[in-house]
């Protein structure tokens, strides 16, 4: 299970994962493991819960279509609210990440 | 729910894309080259738990709550199905303890708790002195209209005539009925006001006004048939035209809860009246202040007060100032208070014992729950589960509560309509409904929320030994022990109050109350008017009375022992010849009857010394009284009483002492005698009581007969004999024996009703102690095989349980003396002959508990002593 401050930081990964179009969970799990090279690797059943809680903040939208293989899957897309909270998070996130760089001494 | 996916739904959907995922993680590890089974178990792996997760997103959708809630109900229902004799015995305990407290609370709701029908009832006060013959505070008109005039203190005062007066409404088929004098003032200070029609004007409410009459909502039912125009119709009341002014609401009640038909303006004549009539006075505080606080606000009126009062009088007069609800409570506030209390503690015994059967059932469930833990449950989801299930106990039990409820209210009313004011209104309503539901969610959360927040220990699933010191097996030898606590207060309480019954019951009366009936009558106003009509009723009325069939006695008086009647007189007013006047205030009553000679015959009253009254003692010229043993004994030590003088007639005239009486109880069962004496009654006016209203003087009086024969002949007999003097006359026929009894009835109530609870709170505790013994039992079943393997003998196993058992005993026992030392002070004033410190019933108390706790633990115990070592070793 995820601990609760990787909990933004997941839903970040999701909307940044559908910011490239409509995709299934099991899609979302390969962008994160092939995005970050490996090195998020949380158990990919618990971004579920983030997916749903994204849904119900009608960050994101569901609908059921068949796959590429004839597979019946859940795929979802981000929302109009969605691709807004993604910008801004993604603004905070590069605020708050040179900052914290700039600290660090990294810059 | 707008906005949210219904749960089916979402569980299918969730399922699909978790199998989709799992798929797609399967395929792509066997394209990595790894074997059918491996793949599979990497792809989980990766995925995770499955449970949690699908938990975990039925959370994130909020109608959860409820359906955690329907989920968990259902799942109670079908688990309490399956473990029957658990649920029916909890819900039986429940049932138990909420149908009782149920039950009390509607009896006493309307005296301690309902709003009363009054405006501003919080800020009503009844005002007056209180003085001997009379429970309740009155005032006379002179310092009421000091009262009146000058309003210290208060915001409003309104008075009304203390008593109603019988009246008769004079048609074709004469009616008694009960009228009642009230202040223009009285409806509107209580925010009431006729349902139709008008209150009184200050022209009806004035000496000599035209009549004026309010009537009560039955009346106007019954006799006009809820006619709107009865208005200013007339009623012939007494022989007088009395012109109808309004109707009375359906919800009226007097302050004091006396019933009346009619009200009458009280017309005080400020001019002329001091001290004739008895008036309840209350009046309307000023926000914020407290009877308590005006009562000291008062003082200097009450000084001044009490200076018009004779002075032999002034020791005996106190004034008070007490809300309109403590007013209406009286006497009985104890007793309400005491009667909740009680079903209360029932209740907490009754949540202590299902508590007991629930842990009990909860770590026989331990390895269930351990396993629902293990299978993603998350500790919340199974306290909340555990909770419910208590929840489901509580309420199914309180439901079948409510119908014993309803069953104890039917029954306390049939049994003793009179022990509690109100007590006849008492029903299963809403409010009463309310209660059971709040009664049962407190019970419930009380008995569910300990054995919820146990944690189920997962080294439990693969079962193995435990012991018996855990925190759970403490916690429960606490309730029990807590159980047995209470049992013993209530018991204590009960067998206090059965006591005393038994000292009323069987403290000599002084009379035999055998084989006589009374008939109980006051003449009318219209017909007796005068004094020699009254005279010349009584004199036809005594003779007839001898010739009731089988008459041995029989006699007319105007007031009937056990209860003091209705006359009385501070003892240092009595003179006694060639003695100086006893100094101011040496306090105490003597009640006093007028009696005719055959009073004592009648009611086999001994006469001691002397004789009793004959036929010369009622000429004219003659004053002659009776006193009673104990009198005589107080005034006249070491001389003989008979032919001694003392209390002056009306003239100044010497009364002789021609006898003297046993002692004959005359203030109720429950209190010791006072001294008394006896008048007889002449063909002459009743001065004392010429000028008063209600006039209960001569014309109110009681004939009685003694004879062999069936009652029930003796009372048609009197019925008839009355009939013929005067058709038109209401009568109250009772046995003297019904009449000793009804004394009973409010001691008899408590002590039933403590005793029932007591009884109730005692079989639970002992099926507690048994529940709690054989658990204990089956828990250590291993630990007594291996004892026995080792040599112990049955007995010492017996002995080792039941030690157990003594102890929890004599802790609860312990706790139980001293709550009910300190508890039972507080019913001091409902006991008689027996103090509220008893500790001979707090002996038998004990003893009783103790054989029926020996009794709970011996059947498991010697279930233990049974065992066979060779398959309990096995067992596990």
């Amino acid at each position: 299970m995820l601990s609760a401050d990787l909990q933004g930081s997941l839903n970040l990964i999701i909307l940044r994962a559908l910011s490239r179009g409509p995709n299934h969970g099991f899609g979302i799990a390969q962008f994160v493991q092939e995005g970050s090279e490996g090195l998020i690797n949380v158990e990919e059943g618990s971004m579920y819960p983030a997916l749903h809680r994204l849904e119900r903040d009608k960050l994101i939208a569901g609908e059921w279509k068949v796959t590429g293989n004839g597979r019946r899957a859940r795929y979802y897309s981000l929302t109009r609210t969605g691709r807004k909270a993604l910008a801004d998070a993604e603004r905070r996130w590069s605020v708050l990440s040179k900052g914290v760089e700039k600290l660090l001494g990294f810059a | 729910m707008f906005g949210f996916r219904r749960r089916p739904r979402i569980d299918d959907e969730l399922r699909e894309e978790a199998a989709h995922h799992l798929e797609m993680l399967i395929e792509q590890a066997r394209a990595a080259g790894h074997s059918e089974t491996e793949a599979a178990f990497q792809a989980r792996r990766k995925f995770g738990n499955t449970t949690a997760i699908h938990e975990e997103v039925r959370a994130v959708h909020v109608n959860r709550i409820l359906e955690n809630l329907l989920q968990d109900v259902r799942y109670s229902f079908r688990s309490l199905r399956t473990n029957r004799s658990f649920a029916i015995t909890a819900m039986l305990a429940a049932a138990v303890g909420i149908g009782p407290t149920t039950a009390v609370f509607s009896a006493v709701d309307r005296l301690l708790f309902r709003p009363l029908p009054y405006a501003h009832q919080d800020r009503l006060v009844s005002v007056g002195m209180l003085a001997p013959l009379d429970s309740n505070e009155f005032l006379f008109a002179s310092p009421y209209f000091e009262l009146r005039r000058h309003r210290p203190v208060f915001e409003a005062v309104t008075a009304f005539q203390a008593g109603t007066i019988p009246c008769d409404l004079t048609e074709q088929n004469p009616v008694r009925l009960r009228c009642l004098r009230v202040e223009r003032t009285f409806l509107e200070m209580f925010g009431m006001s006729p349902v139709v029609g008008r209150t009184f004007s200050t022209g009806e409410d004035a000496p000599n006004g035209p009549r004026a009459a309010l009537i009560s909502y039955g009346l106007w039912q019954s006799r006009f048939g809820s006619d709107p125009g009865v208005v200013g119709r007339t009623l012939p009341l007494d022989g007088a035209a009395v012109t109808i002014a309004g109707v009375l609401p359906a919800a009226f009640e007097m302050p004091t809860l006396t019933r009346a038909d009619i009200l009458l303006p009280l017309a005080l004549n400020e001019a002329t009246e001091r001290n004739g009539r008895a008036l309840r006075v209350f009046a309307r505080l000023p926000e914020g202040l407290s009877a308590a606080q005006a009562r000291l606000q008062l003082q200097p009126y009450f000084a001044q007060a009490l200076e018009g009062v004779p002075p032999a009088f002034r020791k005996e007069i106190n004034y008070q100032v007490r809300s309109v609800r403590d007013r209406q409570l009286g006497d009985v506030k104890l007793v309400s208070v005491a009667l909740f209390g009680s079903v209360l503690g029932l209740l907490l015994l009754a949540c202590a014992n299902i508590a007991t059967l629930v842990l009990a059932r909860g770590l026989g469930r331990e390895r269930e729950m351990a396993m629902r833990a293990a299978l993603g449950a998350s500790r919340l989801r199974l306290a909340s589960q555990s909770l419910t299930e208590c929840m489901v106990l509580a309420l199914t039990g309180g439901a079948a509560g409510v119908v014993l409820a309803w069953v104890l209210v039917r029954t306390f009313a049939a049994m003793a309509p009179g022990a509690l004011p109100k007590l006849d209104q008492a029903s299963i309503d809403w409010r009463v409904l309310g209660f059971a539901l709040a009664a049962s969610i407190v019970s419930g959360l009380v008995f569910g929320i300990v054995p919820a927040l146990r944690t189920p220990k997962a080294s439990l699933i693969g079962g193995g030994w435990r012991s018996v010191g855990s925190g759970a097996g403490r916690l429960r030898t606490l309730l029990v022990s807590l159980q047995i606590a209470i049992s013993i207060m209530l018991l204590t309480g009960a067998g206090l109050l059965l006591r005393s019954l038994w000292n009323m019951q069987s403290a000599p009366l002084g009379l035999d109350a055998g084989h006589v009936v009374t008939a109980r009558f006051i003449l009318g106003k219209e017909r007796y008017g005068n004094d020699q009509r009254q005279i010349a009723f009584f004199g036809e009325l005594e003779q007839r009375l001898a010739s009731v069939p089988g008459a041995e006695a029989s006699a007319i008086t105007d007031s009937v022992p056990p209860t003091g009647g209705t006359r009385g007189r501070p003892l240092n007013t009595i003179e006694i010849e060639g003695r100086a006047r006893p100094p101011e205030g040496t306090g105490g009553m003597a009640p006093w009857r007028f009696v005719s000679p055959g009073y004592f015959a009648t009611l086999r009253i001994p006469i001691v010394r002397g004789r009793g009254f004959i036929e010369q003692d009622r000429e004219a010229a003659m004053f002659s009284m009776v006193i009673s043993d104990s009198y005589a004994r107080s005034v006249f030590p070491n001389e003989d009483p008979i032919g001694k003088r003392m209390l002056r007639g009306p003239k100044g005239e010497w009364f002789t002492v021609i006898g003297v009486a046993g002692d004959v109880r005359n203030v109720g069962l429950s209190k010791k005698a006072d001294p008394e004496y006896y008048v007889v009654r002449k063909p002459t006016p009743d001065l004392t009581y010429a000028n008063q209203e209600p006039p209960i003087g001569w014309r109110a009086a009681t004939a009685m007969v003694r004879t062999p024969l069936d009652p029930k002949l003796t009372a048609k007999a009197m019925r008839d004999t009355l009939a013929a003097l005067d058709p038109t006359l209401p009568v109250e026929i009772e046995t003297m024996r019904q009449r000793v009894g009804s004394q009973l009835e409010r001691p008899r109530f408590n002590a039933i009703l403590l005793g029932l609870f007591a009884t109730i709170g005692m079989a639970l505790a002992a099926v507690g102690l048994y529940g709690v013994v054989s658990f204990l039992v089956s828990q250590r079943k291993q630990e007594i095989g291996v004892r026995m393997a080792l040599g112990a003998t049955p007995h010492a196993i017996e002995r080792l349980i039941l030690g157990h058992a003594a102890r929890w005993t004599a802790i609860g026992v312990a706790f139980g003396v001293i709550g009910a030392l300190l508890a039972t002070r507080a019913l001091r004033t409902l006991l008689f002959g027996v103090p509220a410190r008893d500790p001979w019933t707090l002996a038998a108390v004990v003893a009783l508990l103790a054989a029926v706790a020996f009794g709970a633990a011996w059947v498991p115990s010697r279930r233990a002593s049974r065992l066979d070592p060779l398959t309990t070793l096995r067992d596990n």
